[in-house]
């Protein structure tokens, strides 16, 4: 039990916000007042904005889930990075995932009979 | 030293009370020390606050009227009794919304005149998005709408025009045209309660644009400069005009 000392009318009086727009002359205004309004009888629920992605969380997944071997294989050893690219050379050949023919760059290495 | 026999305050709600009258509270909400601890060991429920409001004062066992008007009494929420006065001076008090005018630029602070003793203060970085590189376009002559951030006897009020936040909501410079005015500070309060009758009727009337300080500034932006000058001139008059009177001259303008 105890008393408050409470020098504004705002408190007592429950006043509404003092801005205020009418028949649309300033949307964003009116926007405000819905929102300060419903705080003062709703005692402060507060409005959680969640931003517009872009991208979707689903495509973040997947792209992040292909990020993650593309980016790895950069940082290989050379050594290792033939290796992976001969075990994809079997073929005849090349596809990349999408499917589409891969031309090579350099012919495979064989051995050259030298030529007198 | 001895005030006259106090009055219950609820007897007095809806009178005109004097300063000096002393208001008795009922006793649970008395500070008597051994009355709580006797209340808590019996186990009774604590009761809620109550709210001593403007032209009231905590003294002893009541409230001390310190301006004359009517008692007013709001039992719901945490209850509250205030005074409510007829008043044309604003006193700044803290959290209150006003409209000031700025008068002067001092480096980084400028100077709001808002109807009280001393001109405001406030700070370039009070503004949402205000950085020390992004300052705020503020020139001698705006109008700043803001709330009180320190406002007290013995200080230079202090205001700003973001909420604690950080958010503007709505707080900031006042775009351009439009027009101010000075009303008393008993009609601001009027027209800003929950279910403002001449708010509802006049925005029957024309789309417009309204800011209300609590120090007794308004400020009107309407399409033409006519519809502007009659909005005005409604504000000022209905606070001596009866609702009756009002519905007529809205009735007039709305047949014109």
């Amino acid at each position: 039990s105890c008393i408050i000392e409470e020098r504004s009318f705002v408190r007592c009086e429950d006043l509404v916000y003092g801005r205020m727009s009418f028949k649309g002359f300033n949307p964003e205004i009116e926007k405000l007042m819905v929102q300060m309004n419903s705080k003062c009888k709703e005692e402060e629920i507060e409005v959680d904005d969640k931003m517009e992605a872009d991208v979707s969380d689903e495509e973040m997944a997947r792209r992040y889930e292909t990020l993650v071997g593309t980016i790895g294989k950069k940082f290989l050893r050379k050594r290792d990075q033939r290796v992976l690219k001969d075990d994809n050379e079997d073929d005849e050949v090349d596809e990349d995932r999408n499917s589409n023919i891969i031309p090579r760059k350099k012919a495979k290495k064989m051995f050259l009979k030298p030529q007198d | 030293m001895a005030a006259g026999l106090g009055r219950a305050a609820e007897a007095c709600v809806g009178q005109v009370v004097l300063p000096g009258d002393l208001l008795l509270l009922p006793a649970h909400y008395d500070e008597d020390g051994e009355g709580e601890r006797l209340r808590l060991s019996a186990g009774a429920a604590p009761v809620g606050r109550l709210l001593c409001g403007p032209g009231l004062r905590r003294s002893g066992a009541g409230l001390l009227v310190t301006k004359c008007g009517l008692l007013r009494h709001r039992p719901a929420g945490p209850g509250a009794y205030w005074v409510d006065s007829q008043q044309k001076r604003y006193v700044p008090v803290k959290g209150d919304h006003v409209i000031g005018i700025v008068t002067a630029k001092a480096g980084d602070v400028f100077k709001l005149d808002v109807g009280g003793s001393e001109p405001a203060s406030l700070s370039y970085l009070a503004f949402e998005g205000a950085t020390k590189r992004n300052r705020p376009n503020v020139q001698v002559g705006d109008l700043i709408y803001g709330q009180f951030l320190v406002a007290n006897k013995d200080m230079e009020p202090e205001m700003v025009c973001i909420d604690s936040s950080g958010k503007s909501s709505g707080m900031g410079i006042i775009g351009q045209d439009g027009f101010l005015f000075k009303v008393s500070l008993g009609l601001i309060r009027k027209l800003l309660a929950p279910k403002c009758e001449i708010i509802q009727e006049l925005s029957q009337l024309y789309p417009f644009e309204l800011v209300l300080g609590m120090n007794g500034r308004i400020w009107v932006k309407a399409k033409t400069v006519q519809q502007t000058l009659i909005i005005v001139n409604i504000l000022e008059a209905s606070e001596y005009m009866t609702a009756e009177q009002r519905r007529q001259a809205l009735a007039k303008l709305s047949g014109n």
